[in-house]
């Protein structure tokens, strides 16, 4: 197939050439940060894979028997809830947390088929948490990009309340819809027990320091809106 | 199999990964990222995260989808932050643009919908085949080829007649059906 648009569009290609520069350095601060810990459960005994997958059938089971996912809900004491009461939390959630100046709640958008799905009760209310965290985080980045000592105090007190008030971190081992027991009130977000939550506090403090660098990364690629 | 070893697994298998940095950093530079080296090294570190995510065989789709979402995520932080004013009028930020095009280009290219620009410049500039391409906008490969058809059509329309094109001997045969 003869195209004169793709050939036209190569020609005027802006960065023709990739710059293949060796990035070594980069390569090692990369590997030297926290890896996907999925790859080593890759590497464990098939045993442990046996019983998986045989508890992955009885999750099956029990799923289909429920025949609806409200009837699940009604098993386990009322802890899954459907979208609107999720969406509802969000709402809920926004009047007790605070965004930084210039920056609003982003929509709450459910996938087309969530009518047909539930969710863990409060995680609504995690969703504005994460929403506050980036928002915040972008706020303090500029702080320090701009030099701005106030914003920057703000944004670290922000910060640090949300982590002291408004997150938990999952035991270790605890499955991966752990929510606290009794349910908080307020609403919270949920940390696995893999070294993400001391890596944020971390980036904080050096953030605290004056190197942007990690809350940026995070601004970047988690902003909201 | 002890941490070391498993980490040093790991970094072997993130070593072909990170091998396309730069083919990231041109693609973030292609889609108008001011800071495509940063765009870049953040991919890396999310692919280095997300490792088991990573296509062994062919990275490059998922590394181009993920520098997609960051480099339009940058573009709505700088134009939310330059609409609040935190930022100097120099500093004013735009949509990522298609810098040191040909001006009617340009203007055709940013006519298209955001998905049918996407698909011609992923074939045109990043060199993917179809069926990568369509891997990297998460849609299947036939659907890819129908978009890329009429975004080829679109285009074609907005530049006006083939004359503009150039003669049909300075064009090459492109199997963008069969791959």
């Amino acid at each position: 197939m003869s195209d004169s648009i793709i050939v036209r569009l190569r020609r005027a290609n802006p960065v023709p050439v990739a710059d293949t520069a060796p990035a070594a350095e980069l390569f090692a601060r990369i590997t030297a940060l926290p890896g996907d810990s999925r790859l080593g459960a890759s590497e464990r005994p098939r045993r442990r894979h046996r019983r998986a997958i045989v508890l992955a059938f009885v999750v099956l089971a029990a799923v289909v028997l429920a025949s609806t996912a409200l009837a699940i809900s009604h098993w386990l004491g009322g802890e899954l809830v459907k979208s609107p009461v999720t969406k509802q939390e969000y709402i809920a959630a926004q009047k007790q947390l605070t965004l930084p100046p210039g920056y609003s709640w982003p929509t709450f958008r459910f996938p087309p088929d969530a009518e047909n799905s539930v969710t863990t009760r409060g995680a609504g209310g995690g969703h504005a948490v994460m929403a506050a965290q980036w928002s915040w985080e972008c706020y303090w980045a500029d702080a320090i990009r701009t030099h701005d000592a106030a914003a920057a105090a703000r944004a670290h007190a922000a910060l640090n309340a949300l982590l002291a008030h408004d997150t938990y971190e999952a035991p270790a081992g605890a499955p991966e819809d752990w929510t606290p027991t009794p349910l908080p009130t307020q609403p919270f977000m949920v940390f696995a027990h893999d070294g993400g939550l001391e890596w944020t506090r971390a980036g904080y403090r050096l953030a605290a320091a004056g190197d942007a660098t990690r809350i940026a990364q995070s601004c970047r690629a988690n902003v909201p809106g | 199999m002890t941490a070391t070893s498993d980490r040093s697994a790991a970094e072997e298998r993130f070593r072909p990964v990170f091998a396309h940095l730069g083919a990231v950093a041109a693609y973030a530079r292609r889609r108008g990222s001011r800071d495509a080296d940063a765009v870049a090294a953040e991919v890396m570190t999310i692919a280095w995260r997300r490792l088991s995510d990573v296509p062994q065989d062919d990275p490059r789709p998922w590394l181009y989808a993920t520098a997609r979402n960051l480099v339009r995520a940058d573009a709505r932080r700088s134009a939310r932050v330059a609409a609040h004013g935190a930022e100097g009028p120099g500093d004013l930020a735009a949509p990522p643009e298609m810098p040191e095009l040909d001006p009617a280009l340009a203007d055709a290219l940013r006519s298209l919908s955001r998905l049918d620009r996407e698909a011609l410049l992923l074939v045109a500039w990043e060199d993917l085949t179809p069926t990568q391409a369509a891997r990297s906008l998460g849609i299947n490969a036939t659907a890819f080829r129908v978009r890329l058809l009429r975004a080829r059509r679109r285009l074609r329309a907005r530049l006006g007649n083939a004359s503009n094109m150039g003669s049909h001997d300075e064009t090459t045969n492109l199997d963008l059906e069969t791959t």
